[in-house]
């Protein structure tokens, strides 16, 4: 898979974020001055509570959302004065399945290539590879709005992956997806990240962040909280796992699985 | 090919592709509305009416009609398309990508500005066979129809991205629009109304429009010909501007 060695600028970091800040019109302050780092090459997980500011800070990198203050960069690109060399680099697989129903498979792909400038030749190339990589050479016609919701989930990835960007941001990529599907996925991301390209990933399944990711942020009410390994957070909180790391957090101590045999024997009436 | 190029024709293509997958209904049916209007007014009702201006009426309509196809057509495809894919959240795929704001916009009103073309171009063609229709101002005629076609599409983008339930558009449409368009003098010369009409219609910009079409095909000038085409320029230029501020900052598309 290529996307190392394009753009390149030097060793900067995949994605970095200082003090960003966003402040919605109604008020809502979604995030408080946010830094973050990911490294290039790395598989790094952003972890948090529905609400905590995961997806407001991936559409503030990816131009979706306007950042009230503060700065983000991708390799270097600054998100909003370099936005193009930024976000060329980007590619986005968002929560929401949000495909253009008027297009087919094969046509999101495209169309998607065409909006990162790739020439014709080699957006066919691409659609073949991607087409064949996620199983959906024969859906390759159909419109997107008749396909599975697993079918779709991956038409999502694919499309991300379509223009070889060397960040691969996956919001959630696996809610609602059967365990095949999930599984599948994780190889296919855990190779892409083999093969050179960094991924920031956001999920509400602890352990998928625990197998694919090499290092993890956990996020709430809008600010990073702790940073680090899965032992390291662990370790931070004092605690054995990520998710008793992830429940100290967010103030849920006593739903952890080691609390579960607490009530054996008790009588219920 | 240069990489800014192919992605404004990739947005081009996927504003045109949505209208043509659709012809049906973004094509055909405008169509047939066109040529009702021309056989009842023109055909049927028209052999009663008898000559407007020295010309025979269902000539004096076709202009209009033609005008109103374009104008219609431009501002519905670019409002629904935007509406749809803000619903869908699909144009994400095109607001997360390296597009500029202004390629974005001129894209987005491009789609709606070649379905009105095509519209009104078969309508011209259509008319063209089946009754006398003269061009007197051809380089005046398209200039005033191209502009007119990029207004409409400025506005449709406009409400599109304004818009957050299909209501707001239909709105606009039914009870902004065609009233305009339609006491703009699309079937009757605004020189027969009786006052205090003839001097409110003076206060409708579509009426300027209409004139304007009406003298490129006829020769009537019954406005002044410049000064409505520099009006018509400057409001025209003036839309597309403000509508690139707002996707400048993102009003509505980017949170």
């Amino acid at each position: 898979m290529e996307g190392i060695d394009r753009n390149g600028q030097g060793n900067a970091p995949a994605l970095l974020v200082s003090d960003l800040v966003k402040r919605y019109a109604t008020g809502v302050e979604a995030l408080k001055g946010v830094s973050l780092e990911i490294p290039d090459g790395s598989f790094f997980g952003l972890l948090g509570p529905n609400g905590a500011g995961k997806s407001t800070l991936i559409h503030c990198a990816t131009g979706l959302a306007m950042p009230t203050s503060g700065r983000i960069e991708i390799f270097g690109n600054d998100a909003i004065t370099r936005y193009r060399e930024a976000r060329e680099a980007v590619g986005l697989a968002p929560q929401d399945l949000n495909l253009d129903w008027f297009l087919t498979v094969e046509e999101t792909l495209d169309f998607h290539g065409g909006y990162f400038g790739m020439p014709k030749a080699d957006r066919e190339e691409r659609v073949e590879e991607l087409l064949d990589a996620f199983s959906l050479v024969d859906k390759r016609d159909q419109r997107t709005r008749t396909l599975s919701g697993g079918m779709k989930r991956r038409l999502i990835l694919a499309r991300a992956l379509m223009h070889r960007p060397r960040l691969l941001i996956l919001d959630e990529p696996t809610a609602g997806v059967d365990v095949e599907l999930r599984l599948e996925l994780w190889h296919y991301v855990q190779e892409v990240n083999r093969l050179g390209t960094s991924i920031l990933l956001t999920t509400h399944y602890l352990e998928e962040a625990e197998q694919l990711c090499d290092q993890i942020a956990f996020i709430n009410d809008g600010e990073i909280v702790a940073q680090g390994t899965s032992p390291e957070l662990a370790g931070r909180f004092g605690v054995d796992s990520l998710e008793d790391a992830y429940l100290e957090l967010v103030g849920r101590k006593e739903l952890s699985r080691s609390h579960l045999g607490e009530l054996d024997g008790a009588e219920i009436e | 090919m240069s990489p800014t190029a192919i992605r404004f024709l990739t947005l081009v293509r996927r504003e045109v592709s949505r209208f043509v997958k659709i012809k049906g209904q973004t094509i055909g049916a405008p169509l047939l509305e066109t040529f009702l209007y021309i056989t009842v007014f023109g055909a049927a009702l028209g052999t009663r009416v008898g000559d407007l201006q020295g010309y025979e009426y269902i000539v004096f309509v076709v202009p209009g009609l033609i005008m109103m196809a374009w104008a219609i057509n431009a501002f519905s495809n670019n409002s629904s398309s935007i509406l749809q894919q803000k619903f869908q959240r699909a144009i994400d795929d095109q607001l997360s990508s390296p597009s500029s704001p202004g390629q974005l916009l001129t894209a987005l009103s491009l789609g709606g500005f070649l379905r009105g073309l095509t519209i009104a171009v078969i309508t011209f063609l259509v008319a063209m066979v089946l009754v006398d229709l003269p061009v007197e101002h051809p380089a005046i005629l398209i200039l005033a129809l191209v502009l007119i076609g990029f207004f409409f599409s400025q506005l449709g983008v406009l409400v599109g991205v304004r818009a957050e339930q299909f209501d707001d558009v239909s709105f606009i449409q039914t009870f902004v629009l065609t009233p305009l368009i339609f006491l703009g003098g699309v079937f009757y010369s605004a020189t027969l109304l009786p006052q205090p009409f003839q001097t409110l219609t003076e206060f409708n910009p579509v009426y300027y429009m209409i004139s304007l079409v009406r003298y490129g095909f006829l020769g009537i000038d019954d406005i002044d010909v410049l000064l409505s085409m520099a009006v018509l320029t400057a409001v025209t230029v003036g839309l597309f501007l403000f509508n690139l501020q707002l996707f400048r900052r993102g009003y509505k598309l980017r949170s």
